[in-house]
């Protein structure tokens, strides 16, 4: 097909009009398909031959570094090969991004910042500014071996190659973005919530509009030392990727901070000050529930952030009252005060962002109110979790303004028999002492027993978990059930006892024994199983 | 309010321990107790009074600990309140013949000032 296009230069106005077509043709379905380095070969190509020119280059901004980089070349592989930068206004290609607009250039009488053009002996140049919208994204240019007077049409065509080219870089750039979000903001949520015995946990997040920025809502679970469940919601101000990683900083500090047993309002504190003192230009509303399954109550701490809704047992839903903080990362030295909360079985209690409640000309006491409406409803009508029942009540036909993140706990009542699996790591017995008080509670313990049974069982955990010797995914089970006042544990893992006693000589045997009525150690392949009885003297 | 509340009154450092012990944590928190006592201190009180369980582990890190301060010829006291859960968890093991406990932090700083220990105190 390329076979009649004629080779010279002779005839300007019609070989114009060919080249004009065969280049039209870049904006051809077929290039749509292409990688986008396949397309930019394809590309360079095509202009090399239609505009019958040695050499063919396309070179990109790097913003950040101020220099254009040397992306595709025909003619000058070299200067791919080798990385070629041109800094901004420097040399042929930097001139042109500079200025915005086509230049041709003699190399008998120009000075070019990248060698390899003379040493390819180039001659003749012509570069026009690849752009998006009003903004540089790189150069192309082209060049000849003989000497050539580059015309207007030449400038034309050359455009319209470089416009094609800036579409499909921006394209790219976009799904590069997307997958870049996506990849974020999976990495910035937990992968599944922890399963807690007598509590129902369940999450919403939903991005705003296309998903293309990622946005600045998140949420955390996670156990702390003393064997409460954290949970954490909060909201970066903005969206894109420099509010994520502010998002991450902040989850990162919060874990890091109540890892070390600090109380919730000085973790708020500390975190406000490393925000601060890192420059962080962005602040955030946050709020960290510590709820304690054990005294059936909750702890709550808040910078700025929205009310979490509480709804009681009997269904009624109203905002939690709470000493406000103000946002972190705004200025230092601020102050926050906990408050707490009756929280007994069969409540719930959701926490949201802004993005949940508000409404373009509405009131956020009219938002309030919606919430609360559909919380009661979805509560009552309990078939689904309470994130699920409230999201589908507010926001299922609704586009999204804003993004939006949902967390719920809502607290069910443990069943008898108990039955618990757990990782074999030590971190996981303070709460697995905090579900055998609310169990043993239930069952009529007073305070003595509830104390000899928990310490009891929780020493044959720990020896479970020592059995799984750091196992990375190992797990042990307890179970529990009692018979009117007749209790009996059951803690089983997969590991062999030691032969060697560990030091202390075996304590834990020993206290196991003077707690609980029984004890009876079996150890088989299969694992070793403690088996405890204790008979409960009612009062009642 | 964090895991330990550290204070020095002359050359005696209490540690108010606020989170139960268990071997989840009981080594770091015997590094912490080590560190608390610093080196002109003779006599570390290890308060135990807010805590509500107290394990194998946490025995063991405490008798660990009071062999570590005999070595740098510091006392280890311990506060346990009578007629708590973790008293009676002290008598089942004998903890008393190992380490010294006291019901209550008054107690616990008298016996710490008391005569085999002023050679060094007010310094």
């Amino acid at each position: 097909m390329e076979a009649q296009r004629p080779r010279t230069h002779t005839l300007e106005s019609t070989v114009s009009s060919d080249r004009r077509d065969d280049l039209l043709s870049l904006a051809d379905a077929s290039l749509a398909y292409m990688s986008l380095e396949d397309m930019l070969s394809e590309l360079l190509d095509r202009i090399r031959d239609g505009l019958e020119v040695d050499t063919a280059a396309l070179l990109l901004m790097d913003e950040d570094r101020g220099v254009l980089v040397a992306r595709a070349a025909k003619g000058l592989e070299e200067e791919v090969r080798q990385g070629v930068q041109v800094p901004l206004a420097r040399g042929f290609a930097g001139r042109v991004a500079a200025e915005h607009k086509p230049l041709i250039i003699d190399l008998d009488h120009y000075q070019v910042w990248n060698p390899i053009l003379r040493q390819k002996g180039i001659r003749s140049m012509l570069g026009v500014p690849v752009h998006v919208e009003d903004r540089v994204i790189g150069v192309m240019h082209i060049g000849t071996l003989v000497h050539r007077e580059f015309d207007e049409d030449d400038v034309t065509l050359l455009q319209l190659a470089a416009d094609r080219v800036a579409l499909a870089i921006d394209t790219a750039r976009i799904a590069e973005q997307r997958a870049v979000t996506a990849i974020m903001q999976r990495s910035l949520l937990p992968d599944e919530l922890p399963e807690v015995p007598g509590m129902r946990l369940s999450a919403k997040y939903l991005p705003a509009g296309s998903g293309v920025k990622i946005g600045g809502d998140w949420y955390d679970v996670f156990q702390l030392t003393d064997g409460r469940l954290a949970f954490v919601i909060g909201d970066v101000v903005g969206r894109g990727v420099l509010a994520a990683s502010v998002m991450a900083e902040i989850r990162t500090a919060l874990r890091a901070y109540l890892a070390q047993g600090h109380d919730l309002p000085r973790v708020l504190s500390m975190l406000n000050e490393l925000l601060v003192t890192m420059g962080r230009k962005r602040g955030a509303t946050l709020a960290i529930v510590a709820v304690d399954a054990e005294d059936e109550s909750l702890e709550t701490v808040t910078a700025g952030h929205l009310p979490p809704l509480l709804i009681d047992p009997d269904g009624h839903a109203r905002l939690l009252e709470q000493t406000p903080g103000l946002p972190v990362g705004i200025g230092a030295g601020h102050d926050y005060e906990a408050s707490r909360h009756p929280f007994p079985s069969g409540s719930r209690l959701l926490l949201y962002t802004d993005g949940l409640i508000e409404r373009r000309e509405e009131g956020i006491d009219t938002g309030f109110e919606r919430l609360t409406a559909a919380a009661q409803a979805a509560a009552r009508l309990g078939d689904s979790p309470l994130a699920d029942g409230v999201y589908r009540a507010l926001l299922d036909e609704t586009p999204l303004e804003d993004d939006v993140a949902l967390l719920a706990i809502e607290t069910l009542p443990l069943g008898n028999p108990l039955e618990m699996t757990l990782r074999a790591q030590a971190h996981v017995l303070a709460g697995m002492r905090k579900t055998l008080g609310r169990w043993l509670q239930a069952a009529g313990a007073d305070e003595n027993e509830l104390f000899d049974l928990t310490l009891a069982i929780s020493e044959a955990a720990t020896n479970a978990i020592e059995h799984a010797y750091g196992a990375r995914e190992a797990s042990f089970t307890v179970i529990c059930e009692h018979d009117g006042p007749q209790v009996t544990a059951t803690v089983r893992d997969s590991g062999r006892w030691r032969t060697t006693q560990p030091p202390g000589g075996g304590r834990g045997l020993e206290i196991m024994g003077a707690l609980v009525d029984s004890v009876n150690v079996s150890s088989d392949e299969q694992g070793t199983v403690v088996t405890m009885a204790k008979r409960l003297n009612h009062r009642e | 309010m964090s895991r330990l509340d550290i204070e020095k009154v002359n050359g005696v450092a209490i540690a108010r321990v606020n989170e139960d012990i268990d071997a989840a944590n009981a080594v770091a928190i015997q590094h912490e107790l080590a560190g608390a006592l610093g080196p002109d201190a003779v006599c570390l009180v290890v308060d135990l009074s807010a805590i509500r369980y107290l394990d194998s582990a946490g025995i063991d890190m405490l008798l660990r600990l009071s062999d570590l301060l005999r070595h740098r010829r510091a006392d280890l006291i311990l506060v346990i309140p009578d007629g708590s859960q973790l008293k009676r968890l002290a008598t089942i093991v004998g903890l008393a013949k190992a380490i010294t406990i006291h019901p209550s932090l008054r107690d616990a700083l008298r016996e710490a000032s008391g005569p085999c220990h002023g050679a060094t105190l007010g310094a």
